[in-house]
């Protein structure tokens, strides 16, 4: 594996006097793609959000390309290349699609790359360059979802937080974007840390996966051998046995291993 | 043995079914235990109690129970497990409590073995084991399931709710008056009364036979650890397939009138515990470990004036302990200073375990390590430990109130005999020992020899007549050296240490020992946090080199308190969250050493060699 961009080592965040994250550790390899999986209140999100500055942990140190970065505000952190398209896209609903990106490249200082990067932006996803004037507001929730992750793109980010890209969208767009993202990591050498519900499509283009509960990582391994794990199966891919009845609502305990 | 010849009785009854019937009339109203529904402690009463058990056991006549059949129950502690329980030895039938860990194959074999007729299953999951394996179980009649939640679609001729088991037991009880109370004189002092399988560390299990007389022999003495008082509440949460609970739970109370609470679960026993605040408590030394590891954790964060608080008191407590053990009344003044720490620290420390209200608290089933019992005493508990075992219906030794001897198990319990035979075997005789092996009587043969019970047990008694237990007889290692070592002296003080849940010492003909350590997940996990030391699953917490460091030190620490050639010279943590599901662990929690010894064959290899 190649030297990690991103080092997460022993994250306590709290929400008030809730410990959300009961410190967590991880890499993230330069140019690879992780995934994060876990249950609703695993604490995903907040993960993402203490990577990127929104919220600042207790304890612990994000180290990104070589610079710790904890406590960072959000802006200097984007500042640094590292782009968080949160989770149920909030993309400016009364600016047009064009805006938006444009937001996205506010860093920038160069506007001719930035115009390049509106076009590659459009290449990946050509409904946009259709929408361009439309309000953002007005798109569907699959092409709100696109815009956000291109105008994160916008900031030429040697890495993006994805939080749950396929929320709320069909499965035919939900390949699409995972396809997309695969593309954008290969072409564009962008690292990707997603965090996803959607186990199947995360393991299938991530190469390494961690299982979070409760705010601990339980489990981690190649999303190879994760997709073999009984536990997985079981609890993330919905695939289990369905014993001598025929049916089987009880669960296994769970032993993540 | 005077009370040997004219046999046992508890409220002027001989057997279990008449002292049931006899109870249930004295205590009417009263609340004979509780459980917790949607979050609210639902009372039951003695007249419920009786009224369910009788259905229970007619419902069981009417699907054509005959005296002596064998009934198995897998499940959890739960109210319809004593019904179930009462109602089958109230019409002559044998009760047989199955762990609800076991495994399908496990559960075909004691089913098999028992010659089990009918098999109660708890719900959804355990009915699924019975299912899988009742191709193979011919005498198995019918199967009832307290919990039919998830099934209500299921239709099996072979399966029965047990609500339609109580409405079946009703009607036979309408439609033949007085056979009930027939039933219920029909078992004799002397006949067997319940199967326990004892888990077996090697070989299959076997069921071991206990009869009225040894449960109601057993009860005599119950009262050894607190006088009952009205109103005493007691939580279940062990296994009550294990003789120490089932008596705990179910026999206790008939002599007592106690309150039983049900745990919701084991994950909520701390919590359950603070809400019923028991006056009686009784634990596997797992236990104990865990709630004192919890304190020492957390008085770890707690601010400076709490921790020196926590100190000063506890070290007042060991001084009045200390008193204790030596036999001596404490001077008044220590006595007065140490009101003062319970009323400023120690009793605060008890409110937040739940043991405030606790007059007895009994440890057993296990080796402890004194240290744990010593720390009790000095919060003020009164804790006894006890030794015994299914053979003997439970209970062989115990800690009087007035001599107390750490290290030891205390004495013989009154009417009984224990002794040490030349090879150190410890034996016991009278009239708890048990009926032997359900057929099996060459096991029982080679148990009981001559009325004295063979334990298995090495020992030694004292002048004043205090055991104190060595080893298992087959687990006492002998060194390449041919030094005789007693792994569980060993064991039971790396078990002390806050971060470790259970380990085996290995060195039977070895030049040296070395040991498998099972982690506390929790309290590793903190450790290397407090650290920042870096982990992500259990296996790279194992790994962290910290961690390593950390557990060579608590091992050195007992090292120091060993022989030279009794030190631990190599270790290996073992890098799975181990659950009772799994094979390594007893159902209570304990590892198995033969099976260990098997499983672990090679890093243990790895130990040894040349490096």
């Amino acid at each position: 594996m190649a030297e990690p961009l991103l080092v997460v080592s022993n994250v306590e965040t709290y929400y008030g006097p809730i410990m959300a994250i009961r410190g967590v550790s991880f890499t993230v390899p330069r140019g690879g793609i992780v995934t994060i999986l876990g249950a609703n209140g695993a604490g995903k999100t907040t993960i993402l959000k203490t990577v990127s500055g929104v919220m600042d942990p207790q304890k612990g140190t994000v180290t990104f390309a070589g610079r710790q970065i904890q406590g960072m505000d959000p802006d200097r952190v984007a500042r640094l290349g590292l782009s968080h398209v949160p989770e149920g896209r909030e993309v400016f609903p009364f600016l047009t699609v064009r805006e938006n990106l444009a937001m996205g490249a506010f860093t920038r200082p160069d506007p001719g790359g930035v115009a390049q990067d509106t076009e590659m932006v459009y290449e990946y996803f050509p409904v946009l360059r259709a929408r361009a004037e439309q309000r953002a507001g007005s798109l569907s929730g699959g092409e709100q979802q696109m815009l956000a992750i291109s105008r994160a793109l916008m900031a030429r980010p040697a890495m993006m937080l994805l939080d749950e890209p396929s929320l709320g969208l069909s499965p035919r767009l939900v390949k699409e974007i995972f396809d997309i993202i695969v593309r954008i990591n290969r072409e564009r050498g962008v690292t990707v840390l997603l965090v996803e519900q959607n186990a199947h499509m995360a393991l299938t283009i991530a190469d390494y996966g961690y299982v979070l509960e409760v705010g601990r990582i339980v489990m981690e391994d190649t999303c190879a051998r994760l997709l073999e794990k009984e536990d997985i199966k079981e609890f993330y891919l919905g695939i289990k046995e369905t014993g001598v009845r025929g049916t089987r609502r009880w669960k296994r305990k769970k032993m993540w291993r | 043995m005077s009370e040997a010849g004219r046999g046992f009785t508890v409220h002027g009854q001989a057997t279990l079914p008449t002292l049931f019937r006899h109870v249930v009339r004295e205590r009417g109203d009263a609340v004979a235990m509780r459980e917790k529904d949607l979050g609210i402690w639902r009372a039951i009463t003695w007249r419920q109690y009786g009224e369910r058990a009788r259905r229970a056991g007619l419902g069981l006549v009417g699907l054509g129970l005959r005296p002596g059949d064998v009934v198995s129950i897998i499940a959890d502690n739960c109210p319809e497990w004593l019904y179930t329980d009462l109602g089958t030895l109230s019409v002559g039938g044998i009760t047989n409590g199955i762990y609800t860990t076991d495994s399908p194959r496990q559960v075909e074999y004691i089913v098999n073995d028992s010659g089990t007729r009918f098999f109660f299953a708890e719900n959804e999951e355990q009915l699924d084991k019975i299912l899988e394996v009742r191709a193979r179980c011919p005498q198995l009649v019918t199967i009832v399931v307290y919990d039919m939640e998830g099934l209500h679609a299921f239709r099996d001729p072979q399966v029965m709710d047990f609500a339609a088991l109580l409405e079946l037991g009703a009607r036979y009880d309408r439609e033949h008056p007085g056979a009930f109370d027939r039933m219920v004189e029909i078992p004799q002092p002397e006949d067997l009364a319940t199967l326990v399988y004892t888990s077996g560390t090697t070989g299959p299990p076997k069921g071991a036979m206990l009869s009225h007389r040894n449960i109601l022999f057993q009860l005599g003495y119950a009262d050894f650890a607190a006088e009952p008082r009205p109103g005493d509440q007691q939580l279940s949460f062990l296994p009550l397939s294990h003789i120490a609970e089932r008596t705990f739970t179910v026999f206790y109370p008939l002599r007592t009138g106690a309150t039983v609470n049900f745990a919701e679960s084991i994950d909520t026993v701390p919590e359950n515990l603070r809400e019923v605040a028991p006056a009686v408590f009784f634990a596997v030394p797992r236990i104990w470990e865990k709630f004192y590891s919890g304190v020492a954790l957390r008085m770890r964060d707690a601010t400076r004036l709490g921790r020196l608080a926590y100190r000063w008191a506890i070290g007042v407590g060991a001084c009045v302990a200390d008193h204790r053990l030596a036999g001596r009344r404490p001077p008044a003044g220590l006595r007065l200073l140490h009101r003062v720490a319970d009323v400023l620290v120690l009793d605060n420390v008890k409110r937040s375990l739940g043991l405030h209200r606790a007059r007895g608290a009994v440890t057993g089933a296990a080796p402890i390590a004194p240290d744990l019992i010593k720390w009790y005493m000095a919060l003020g508990l009164d804790m006894r430990e006890v030794y015994g075992q299914t053979e003997n219906c439970g209970l062989a030794t115990a800690m009087p109130a007035d001599r107390i001897k750490l290290g030891s198990v205390g004495v013989a319990r009154p009417d009984t005999e224990v002794r040490v035979a030349r090879d150190g075997e410890i034996l016991l005789r009278g009239p708890h020992v048990f009926m032997g092996y359900y057929k099996n009587p060459e096991r029982t043969a080679q148990t009981i020899v001559d009325g004295w019970l063979h334990t298995g047990d090495v020992g030694e008694l004292d002048a004043e007549g205090f055991l104190r237990i060595t080893d298992r007889m087959k687990d006492i290692i002998i060194t390449a050296g041919g030094k005789n070592v007693t792994p569980s002296e060993i064991e039971n003080q790396l078990k002390f240490s806050p971060y470790i849940t259970d380990a085996v010492v290995i060195g039977d003909q070895r030049k040296f020992l070395s040991c498998l350590v099972m982690l506390d997940p929790e309290t590793v996990a903190q450790f290397a946090q407090e650290r920042n030391v870096p982990f992500t699953n259990f296996a790279s917490l194992c790994r962290a080199q910290e961690v390593q460091d950390l557990i060579w030190d608590e091992i050195e620490r007992v090292n120091k308190q060993l022989a030279r050639v009794e030190t631990i010279k190599r270790f290996h943590l073992i890098e799975q969250i181990l659950t009772p599901e799994d094979e390594e662990l007893t159902p209570t929690m304990k590892l198995k050493r033969a099976l260990v010894n098997r499983k672990y064959k090679d890093v243990i290899e790895n130990m040894y060699l040349e490096r």
